[in-house]
């Protein structure tokens, strides 16, 4: 569970607040889908949720531990280390004098449910992998750190139509699985109805638009873009969204 | 060039082996640029000197001493960096340089005689050779082995990507502290064990020592790599044996003791033009 009442962060330098009180109550589980135009302030609200930036003002509760899995991938993960040196990092377990090879079958395990044949290469450095490839790694070490809340920011961007499909495909079943609360931020129209339990439209560091339930249930692809524009055609109005 | 300067380098060379392990650590493991071991390496002769002269310790609790007290100056680098956001180098020459006037301090002039004392090496060169080479074995296997565990991962993490790090709940400043005080202390032990070597310890013995031991472990490295852990802890022990040879060599055919500088700076600068040919990075 995600609970957040009132929430403002802005930057030294900047005109206005970058979030401008945002209210924010997430159930265990549930997968929200952010939208909203670049400068929004989706990325902060991420950073914010994460902790890697503190907030000005408001109150933030996190029911468990939090794991994030960002656009760059070199970021999330150490490409001069081995996928099994990566993702026994990542398992987050108390360290102990022991050898870490013992997460060895375990690693292959969780690296052949990625179902990308990646098992064999478990001992190679992460860095040799493709783009994609790494991003699977990255995001399956995010899924098995332990965190209860998952925060995905365009994950899936810079990877090429097919490797998007199945990395949402391993992300969403993972998600089932451990009942994970996941806010996920993307600018693919179709992954946010497809995949989202609910919608939120961010705009101008405001929550906008939160579409659940029915609401959701009816709104397609093509209605959720007639709404992003509906919001960057009144910024443009307003004097460039600030 | 004869078979006695070969051994000879090969025994100064074990020695060199121990600081280039220490010069790797922060360097490789920390992405700490560090220059400590210009000053823990004669502060740990230092201590080793004034404890056996002096005081009467036997060899071993001086060694040991000399490590702790070597070992501290590293971790004092990384609390100047740590603590007051220093540079890195810029801490490792400001303690170093303090570092001169401490030793002088301990030693209460500028040099000491061990002729008297007794030490951990005696005249014969292949028994010298021999308790080095088990130190530097009984060094390298467990620091192999530790690198290996949970915590040696998480150690190596702080290195690699610091961010990546923190978010795995993953301590830098103790982890730093660590690895800095493990990289000070084997610059001492490698200054206590010259100083028994050559049964004497003068305060300016550390001035140059950074630019072998790095000179070491960038010949270790241009030749075995560092793309698995074995491949860079075999790097600064190969790096440095090699690298006095080649000083034994160069000063077999000529070589001006007083150009060996010259002579080391010139093998750093190769060895990084031969790097950046051939693309792998110093």
């Amino acid at each position: 569970m995600l609970y957040m009442k009132n929430i403002t962060k802005s930057f030294n330098g900047a005109f206005e607040p970058v979030l401008k009180g945002i209210d924010l109550s997430i159930k265990a589980g549930e997968f929200c889908v952010i939208i909203g135009a670049n400068g929004s302030g989706k990325s902060t609200l991420m950073k914010v949720i994460s902790g890697e930036h503190a907030a000005d003002s408001g109150e933030i509760r996190r029911n468990g531990g939090v794991a994030q899995v960002v656009q760059d991938v070199n970021k999330g993960t150490i490409p001069a280390m081995t996928l099994l040196e990566n993702i026994a990092l990542s398992c987050n377990q108390k360290p102990h004098f022991s050898f870490y090879k013992r997460h060895k079958s375990d690693a292959v395990r969780k690296i052949a449910d990625l179902n990308i044949g990646l098992e064999q290469y478990v001992d190679h450095p992460l860095g040799t992998l493709s783009g994609g490839q790494r991003q699977m790694i990255a995001t399956l070490m995010a899924i098995n750190s332990g965190g209860k809340i998952l925060l995905l920011d365009e994950h899936t961007s810079a990877l090429d139509p097919k490797m998007q499909v199945k990395l949402m495909e391993y992300t969403v079943k993972s998600i089932d699985e451990q009942r994970l609360t996941t806010l996920m931020i993307t600018h693919n129209m179709n992954d946010a109805v497809k995949y989202g339990d609910r919608l939120l439209m961010l705009n101008s560091g405001r929550i906008v638009e939160d579409i659940r339930g029915r609401d959701k249930v009816n709104l397609d692809a093509r209605g959720l873009v007639a709404l992003f524009h509906k919001y960057e055609d009144q910024n443009l109005l307003n004097g460039g969204g600030k | 060039m004869s078979i006695d300067l070969i051994l000879n380098g090969l025994q100064q060379g074990l020695v060199l082996a121990i600081i280039a392990c220490a010069i790797m650590i922060p360097f490789r493991f920390l992405d700490f640029a560090d220059l400590t071991a210009e000053g823990a390496y004669p502060l740990g002769g230092a201590i080793c000197a004034v404890c056996m002269s002096c005081c009467g310790l036997h060899p071993i609790a001086a060694i040991f001493l000399g490590v702790v007290g070597a070992g501290v100056m590293g971790v004092g680098t990384s609390l100047i960096h740590l603590k007051f956001n220093v540079n890195t180098m810029l801490a490792g020459i400001i303690l170093s340089t303090m570092g001169y006037s401490v030793n002088l301090r301990i030693m209460g002039r500028p040099n000491i005689s061990l002729f008297e004392c007794n030490g951990l090496f005696g005249p014969s060169i292949h028994a010298n050779i021999l308790v080095l080479s088990s130190i530097l074995l009984l060094l390298i296997i467990p620091l192999a082995l530790f690198l290996r565990t949970d915590f040696g991962l998480r150690f190596r993490a702080v290195g690699l990507n610091q961010n990546f790090a923190k978010k795995q709940g993953i301590s830098l400043d103790k982890n730093t502290m660590l690895g800095m005080f493990v990289a000070g202390g084997l610059s001492g032990l490698a200054g206590s064990l010259m100083v028994q070597l050559q049964s004497y310890m003068d305060v300016g013995m550390g001035v140059g020592i950074l630019i072998h031991g790095l000179a070491s472990l960038m010949i270790g490295e241009a030749i075995l790599g560092k793309s698995t852990l074995d491949r860079q802890l075999a790097a600064p022990v190969l790096g440095a044996l090699l690298y006095q040879q080649i000083q034994g060599i160069a000063l077999s055919l000529g070589l001006a003791p007083s150009d060996l500088k010259f002579f080391t700076g010139s093998i750093v600068l190769i060895v990084i033009a031969l790097q950046r040919k051939t693309g792998r990075n110093a």
